[in-house]
């Protein structure tokens, strides 16, 4: 088991966000799903150290990672694909990937291989590679955040809403690039798009006010009437 | 296209105005040469902490108006000279510095700056006083010989000892730019001055990136304030001109900016000293730095609301 939470409970001030969630990730890819609110980004930001725990345990490669702070729990071995990117706009995409790579232990001495890999993935980013973030559109700064993650060689990969943003084209397109990776390294990812994502992932998890209300896999989660009610808008 | 040809014309119009000062009174253009060399060298590291990691230190000059302090009275009871103290100065002042940045600031940074407006400029007082309280208002000074080295020109004779200052200027500037550029851990200090959240995910230590620049641009003003008491007499209150006009220095240059303070000193060190060189003038000098300030600041404003 490479990620094991178990009655996650957290929130804000006096407001529970998270009502005791259990979700587990193996060597396979995992999709969350859910509506606003539904405590996603929460449950990303509690397993990255961004939010302590109430109680209930974070589990990742054995240890338990629960409250322990954002940059240990990156040299650990999760690599986060955030939301809003958090690149470094003013420097350039080679700065940017070097540093996703320097700080993680697993990472040093392979630096390389993992460019070149991500290059592979991207190649739009190797003729780029001296271009300021900043004055990248969207759709290719998601490619810099995407790489950056995984130069870090992850256990484990978090993606949160990786196609927010970006128009259709590039959506499939980055889900395309995720199912290739799911053979290398474990990933949770969050999404709206639940028809894109379901072609990448091996299973998923329905969050819903705050708990787990559904769980099953990719083939499962496309069968079942609530999911098909509730995202696919069938 | 339009930049280039705005910096050619900038540079020429400069180049004219040395010439001219050159030939009207060449002492403007020594003196300005090396009380820019002076301003560069002290305002580089609030640069690096104001425009890199974008803390407000407003006790910038304070701490190495401390490290003179400091340095006088271990040259006073060794006999040591002060040019020894450099490297020991710059150790003392970035511990001294870490230890202050360990208990007030970091608990500061992710309040409004404002906080860390009140907080540094609460501190600088602080320093100020307590220096006042143990030394008195009294002024220190160290004779040394070496600081009247001069070099006689046709009938002029000229002063040049100062040219240490300028010496250090671009030594920091150089060096600033090596290390944010090519080293791992000056990477990752521009990336948390760019974004500490994205910083930490890619598991940088945000808490310590600063406070390591902190220590390192303590580091450097602590040498400068080593370097200083070989020329200036000392007092408690003799470093809060030099935090105004850092300060001044990194907002003209533009936050981030590292080279541009070279560039912004100099035009200051030479104003001032143009101004000085007329007896009706003279006690406008002091002033110029507030005029440079409003000046820019108008400018971009102007230049931004265009665009």
């Amino acid at each position: 088991m490479i990620l094991d939470i178990q009655k996650l409970e957290t929130g804000y001030g006096k407001l529970k966000v998270l009502l005791g969630v259990d979700l587990h990730v193996g060597k396979e890819s995992v999709g969350l799903f859910g509506p606003n609110g539904a405590g996603k980004t929460t449950l990303i930001n509690t397993i990255m150290g961004m939010q302590r725990p109430w109680s209930g345990t974070v589990k990742f490669d054995g240890q338990d990672i629960g409250g322990k702070s954002t940059h240990l729990v990156a040299r650990s071995g999760i690599a986060l694909v955030p939301q809003e990117r958090e690149l470094f706009p003013g420097m350039s995409v080679a700065d940017n990937l070097e540093l996703g790579a320097a700080w993680v232990p697993r990472a040093a001495g392979i630096e390389k291989r993992q460019l070149d890999m991500v290059v592979q993935l991207f190649p739009i980013l190797k003729e780029r590679l001296k271009q300021y973030v900043g004055t990248m559109s969207g759709g290719q700064q998601r490619m810099v955040a995407i790489g950056r993650a995984l130069m870090a060689n992850p256990l484990l990969l978090i993606l949160d809403e990786p196609s927010l943003g970006l128009q259709p084209s590039i959506v499939a397109e980055v889900f395309e690039r995720l199912a290739l990776l799911k053979k290398e390294v474990a990933i949770l990812v969050t999404e709206q798009n639940v028809r894109e994502s379901l072609k990448a992932i091996d299973r998923g998890y329905v969050l819903e006010n705050g708990a787990v209300a559904l769980e099953d896999s990719a083939a499962g989660l496309a069968k079942n009437p609530h999911v098909v009610s509730a995202y696919l808008g069938i | 296209m339009a930049l280039k040809r705005r910096a050619t014309i900038l540079a020429a119009l400069s180049a004219a105005a040395t010439i001219l000062i050159l030939l009207w009174k060449p002492s403007v253009i020594n003196n300005g040469l090396q009380q820019a060399g002076l301003y560069a060298a002290i305002a580089i590291p609030m640069g690096l902490v104001l425009g890199i990691v974008h803390i407000v230190n407003l006790a910038h000059g304070e701490f190495m108006m401390v490290a003179a302090y400091a340095t006088y009275f271990a040259c006073r009871a060794t006999g040591m000279d002060p040019l020894l103290a450099v490297l020991p100065a710059a150790a003392v002042t970035a511990a001294f510095g870490w230890v202050v940045f360990q208990l007030t600031i970091k608990r500061a940074l992710k309040a409004p700056e404002l906080n860390q407006l009140i907080l540094t400029f609460g501190i600088a007082i602080a320093l100020t006083q307590a220096v006042n309280i143990l030394f008195t208002s009294q002024t220190f000074k160290l004779q040394l010989d070496y600081v009247s080295a001069s070099i006689d020109i046709g009938e002029d004779t000229f002063p040049v000892w100062s040219y240490v200052f300028v010496a250090f200027a671009i030594l920091y500037a150089v060096g600033l730019k090596l290390f944010l550029t090519r080293t791992t851990i000056g990477k990752a200090a521009l990336a948390v001055g760019q974004n500490p959240k994205g910083a930490a995910i890619v598991g940088i230590d945000v808490n310590r990136v600063y406070g390591l620049v902190f220590a390192l641009a303590l580091a450097l003003v602590g040498a400068m304030g080593a370097l200083f008491l070989t020329k200036q007499s000392i007092f408690p209150s003799v470093g809060s001109p030099y935090t105004m006009k850092s300060f001044c220095l990194v907002a003209v240059a533009g936050i981030g900016n590292i080279p541009g303070i070279l560039g912004a000193s100099l035009l200051l060190g030479i104003s001032e000293q143009v101004l000085r060189g007329f007896r009706d003038t003279r006690a406008w000098a002091d002033i110029v730095f507030f005029v440079l300030i409003i000046a820019v600041i108008l400018g971009r404003s102007i230049k931004w609301r265009k665009s």
